[in-house]
């Protein structure tokens, strides 16, 4: 496989597109070709075309989880996010914007069942295992968006810069439906270059995962407080990062049998988020 | 760690690290179907791919199979120049298959008669009548889920031809259970068949057979003339390397009001899969106490799906989660101290046999501390955070036994060479049976080597597993060193013109009991230049009429979430009784490693199916979910170290798995004592935790109309 790396984000959206796939940390991309989830006939290293670094709230895609954990000009919510996702290696490799883009940890998926997302016509989990699936969203497909960043940052009113536009990150992201399996309004060739990320006043990030450390969320709530106002993100709850207006939206959960069960942790772990947002 | 500079420079060999020239790899194909028939196969394409050597299928290697009855049965098997093009070649292969239904429900199984294996039945007293008559009786269902095993090194073999001979370097747990069982199936003499093991990766009983990436390699090594190597992939070992099955327990305990257990009975569903054996998941409920009526019986469930192996303590860990929460939900009935009803219950001897030794008793006595430290932990308790401590009980197996033999070889220079054909399972078996040896002859630890892993290079020793390693093969070893200090005494005698019985080896040095004579060894051996001093040894046999049996109890203290299931477990003391402790630091670390692999059987790992299909949907670590270090909790070991009297020369019972046995009990326990919520079913997920609470809340508000 041939591998590119281009010196410009310019020379990288021109290399991109027609089975050329873009590759930063590898994180996600190299099991998904292992797996044969992802075929790509060139692999396009845009680590020398996309911006890395902090500089005020601004920060680049290519910007490791491992970097922004320990930056203290950093919102709470996002470096709690970061540290609670993954493990050392894997955070020291990912960058935040290729956190954005990763896909479901559906075991369906995974495995190549031949599902909505992967162009076929049912949701496997949606009759069988679904222990770690979706409570919001799920009408066609049950996946859940195993992002605790995107969560953090859709809590904090982040904008995205890509070679592309200017977009709120929630517009970052569509709902499958049964004729288009995309999860993200990304193009082929576009990359996402910049997030700016509001300072809030208080912000929060809590995850209920299997063990202590380096797994996926059950439930992520993200709570940040930006002039006064009080935004929800949550992960792991819908095949997208899902924004909750209030905690009413709660109420119009549609959880599957065997994911009844996130709800009452949601429910649990907003009461907290609001709470501490409201004091901190 | 006699062998830690070995691991610690990377020179320790594992079977994964052996490379031998013009070595070919080997893939294997899988059934994508839990239950199927293979209509035709053809590799023909396979064959023409680049770098493929040879390809085999269910007509050449009886370890595979034209009929698939589990997802992931081994069904063909390419030989490449690398394994990246002995996968690739498997997509090659054309295979029709006939898929059939799969059967994936234990209990339906039991209802279809469709068994691995007739009924066992154990029965004494009137249990009926014993229940009748009970004051007090509590049923309950207790389900147990299917884990895997997961060593660090996935099950592989090498194999080499030399003529007639075969040489096979493998991972295992018993080189000379292998030795036979390849030699058997493949026409040759076992003398024919070297199995070698120096080092191993971990096996938890998943590697006491050769399994078919043995014989896959074998029988492609022969096609080829080139040695082969199968190693299975972390997926493969996922799906088709063993487990521990899953279990469903209808369990019913009758007592009279003093505590007293009166009755006990069970039925027990074993999902072995589609091959395998009944494991004694009754064992816990038949021998842990004193109680005269007590009836089980234990189905073998043949479902679709892939067979059980032993896995550290089989039956009696999945029995003792039952058992003992069935115990604690009799205490909370009878307002008795859990602590209290067990030891009320005590077995002073056995039904049939008396032990050899038994300190549980003890083990109670000294956990009292750590039970005593609930009262405060409970003080803790928030609205939100409920804290509790729970305690199980533990009896295993783990007293060896014949046969087992040694060689010890005292060279010119001092210096001491255990030898024997054994495998070090990565429980630091070199160093305890260095330390046996050295105590017995005298000398400083530094002073003896030991040679194993090898059936060409040293006598028949015993197999890995049922805790018998220690028990098994430091007997041997300790009567070889005395063979040889026995031989050196002698020669010291003659040489001195002393009488030998006031000959001793200390430090390094003969001496005699006067003290005027202290010779350093080197000197006495040295007196025999090239020739060297060999003794031999056998492990004795096991006391006549008695049982050998390891006991002990374990204390949980966990902290439950109530509003989002979270169980956090802070502390475990185990207290068990193995007989004499040969290596302190070694037994702790025996205690830790299984405390943390029950952790994760109890609270987080669980082999998931999908209910149409039978496919594994947990095939990768990040699905299958093991503890990690931020998972291990405070972990206090204490040992009774008292030796067995009746046990050998050396007194020494196993600790490989005694540890395991009694964790998941004691949280479940603890989580009792924290929140009112009775576990009843592992892994407990935060969705079991929450039903459980769910259902204690309902028990609560249906409590004072039901009175």
């Amino acid at each position: 496989m041939e591998l590119r790396q281009p010196s410009s984000a310019e020379e990288a959206v021109g290399l991109l597109g027609n089975g050329h796939v873009a590759l930063a940390g590898g994180t996600e991309i190299v099991p998904l070709l292992r797996d044969g989830l992802l075929r790509a006939d060139a692999l396009i290293d845009i680590r020398r075309a996309v911006p890395r670094g902090i500089h005020g709230t601004t920060i680049g895609a290519g910007t490791t989880l491992a970097e922004l954990e320990v930056d203290p000009g950093i919102p709470v919510v996002l470096r709690e996010a970061c540290r609670l996702a993954a493990s050392p290696q894997l955070r020291a490799m990912g960058s935040i914007g290729g956190n954005l883009l990763q896909a479901t940890r559906c075991w369906y998926w995974r495995l190549d069942f031949p599902c909505y997302l992967h162009g076929g016509d049912r949701c496997h989990a949606k009759d069988g295992r679904h222990d770690e699936h979706a409570i919001f969203g799920n009408d066609v497909c049950a996946s859940a968006h195993p992002s605790d960043v995107a969560a953090a940052l859709l809590a904090l009113g982040t904008m995205l810069r890509t070679t592309a536009r200017e977009l709120p990150l929630a517009e970052l992201y569509r709902l499958p439906t049964t004729d288009d399996p995309q999860t993200t309004t990304l193009a082929d060739d576009e990359l996402i270059l910049e997030l700016e990320v509001p300072i809030p006043e208080a912000s929060v990030y809590l995850k209920a995962m299997d063990r202590q450390r380096w797994s996926f969320p059950i439930v992520g709530v993200a709570a940040a407080r930006t002039a006064g106002e009080v935004r929800l993100g949550l992960a792991g709850v819908a095949p997208v990062p899902w924004t909750l207006t209030s905690v009413d939206d709660l109420d119009r959960a549609t959880p599957l049998p065997g994911t009844a069960y996130k709800l009452p942790i949601a429910r649990a772990l907003v009461a907290r988020a609001l709470r501490a947002v409201a004091t901190g | 760690m006699a062998d830690a500079p070995q691991r610690a420079r990377g020179e320790a060999q594992y079977t994964a690290d052996v490379l031998l020239p013009g070595m070919l790899h080997a893939a294997l194909l899988r059934s994508p179907h839990a239950y199927a028939r293979v209509k035709k196969i053809d590799v023909r394409r396979a064959l023409e791919a680049p770098g493929v050597h040879a390809a085999v299928g269910p007509e050449d290697v009886e370890a595979l199979t034209d009929e698939p009855g589990f997802f992931g049965a081994p069904v063909a098997a390419i030989a490449a120049n690398t394994v990246e093009q002995a996968r690739a070649a498997l997509e090659l292969i054309d295979v029709e298959w006939e898929p059939l239904e799969p059967l994936l429900d234990p209990d339906e199984a039991v209802r279809r008669g469709q068994l691995t294996d007739e009924p066992r039945r154990n029965e004494r007293g009137d249990f009926e009548r014993a229940l009748a008559d009970a004051d007090v009786v509590v049923e309950g269902e207790y389900r147990t889920q299917v884990v895997l095993h997961n060593p660090l090194e996935t099950h592989q073999s090498v194999c080499r031809w030399e003529g007639d001979t075969l040489e096979i370097y493998t991972s295992t747990q018993y080189i000379w259970g292998i030795r036979s069982r390849v030699a058997k199936q493949l026409g040759v003499e076992p003398d024919n068949v070297r199995v070698v093991c120096n080092y191993m990766g971990g096996g938890f009983g998943a590697k006491n057979d050769p399994g078919e990436y043995t014989y896959v390699a074998a029988e492609l090594a022969r096609r080829t003339g080139r040695p082969v190597k199968c190693a299975l992939t972390r997926r493969e070992e996922n799906l088709a390397a063993g487990n521990r099955n899953a279990t469903i327990q209808r369990l019913t305990v009758g007592a009279r009001s003093d505590g007293t257990i009166t009755a006990l009975g069970g039925e027990f569903v074993n999902a072995v899969g589609w091959d395998g054996w009944i494991a004694p998941t009754d064992g816990p409920m038949q021998t842990l106490y004193h109680c005269e009526n007590v009836r089980t019986v234990t189905y073998g469930a043949k479902i679709n799906t892939a067979p059980m192996k032993a896995f550290r303590a089989p039956g009696y860990v999945e029995g003792t989660f039952g058992l003992e929460c069935l115990l604690d939900e009799l205490a909370a009935r009878l307002d008795v101290d859990p602590l209290e009803l067990r030891r009320k219950n005590y077995a002073h001897s056995s039904n049939e046999r008396p032990y050899s030794s038994k300190n549980l008793m003890e083990c109670y006595r000294r956990a009292e501390p750590h039970w005593e430290r609930r009262h405060e932990l409970r003080t803790r308790s928030d609205s939100t955070w409920k804290y509790g401590a729970g305690l199980a009980s533990q009896i295993w197996y783990g007293g060896g036994g014949p046969p087992s033999y040694a060689w010890t070889r005292v060279g010119s220079d001092g210096r001491i060479t255990v030898i024997t054909a054994m495998q070090d399972i990565g429980t630091g078996t070199r160093t305890a049976m260095a330390q046996i040896a050295a105590e017995e002859l005298g000398v400083p630890l530094d002073r003896v080597r030991v040679e194993l892993g090898d059936s060409a290079r040293g006598p028949f020793a015993s197999i890995s597993a049922g805790s018998s390693t220690t028990p098994s093969m430091g007997p041997a070893v300790r009567a070889a060193a005395a063979d040889a200090k026995r031989q050196i005494i002698e020669i010291a005698a003659q040489r001195h013109h002393l009488e030998e019985r006031v000959l001793d080896i200390s430090d390094g040095n003969v001496v005699s009991a006067d003290g005027n004579l202290s010779s350093p060894l080197e000197e006495i051996v040295g007196l025999l230049e090239n020739a060297q001093i060999l003794g031999k040894g056998a492990r004795g046999p096991n006391p006549t009429g008695m049982q050998v049996l390891t006991f002990g109890v374990q204390v949980a203290e966990v902290a439950v979430d109530v509003e989002t299931g979270e169980v956090r477990v802070l502390r475990v003391a185990a207290i068990h009784d193995v007989g004499r402790v040969i290596n302190p630091l070694g037994a702790s670390s025996q205690v830790e490693g299984g405390i943390i692999q029950g952790i994760g059987h109890t609270l987080s790992e669980q082999r998931l199916l999908d209910p149409a299909t039978g496919t594994v949907l947990t095939q990768s670590l990040d699905a299958y979910r093991l503890p990690t270090i931020a998972d291990v909790p405070e972990i206090v070991c204490e040992l009774i170290d008292k030796p067995d009297e009746h046990l050998t020369n050396l007194g020494s019972k196993g600790l490989g798995e005694p540890p395991i046995v009694p964790i998941a009990a004691a949280i479940a326990n603890a989580i009792r004592d924290a929140t009112g919520a009775d576990i009843h079913s592992l892994p407990i997920t935060r969705e079991e935790m929450l039903r459980a609470l769910e259902a204690a809340k309902q028990k609560q508000r249906g409590a004072p109309a039901a009175v």
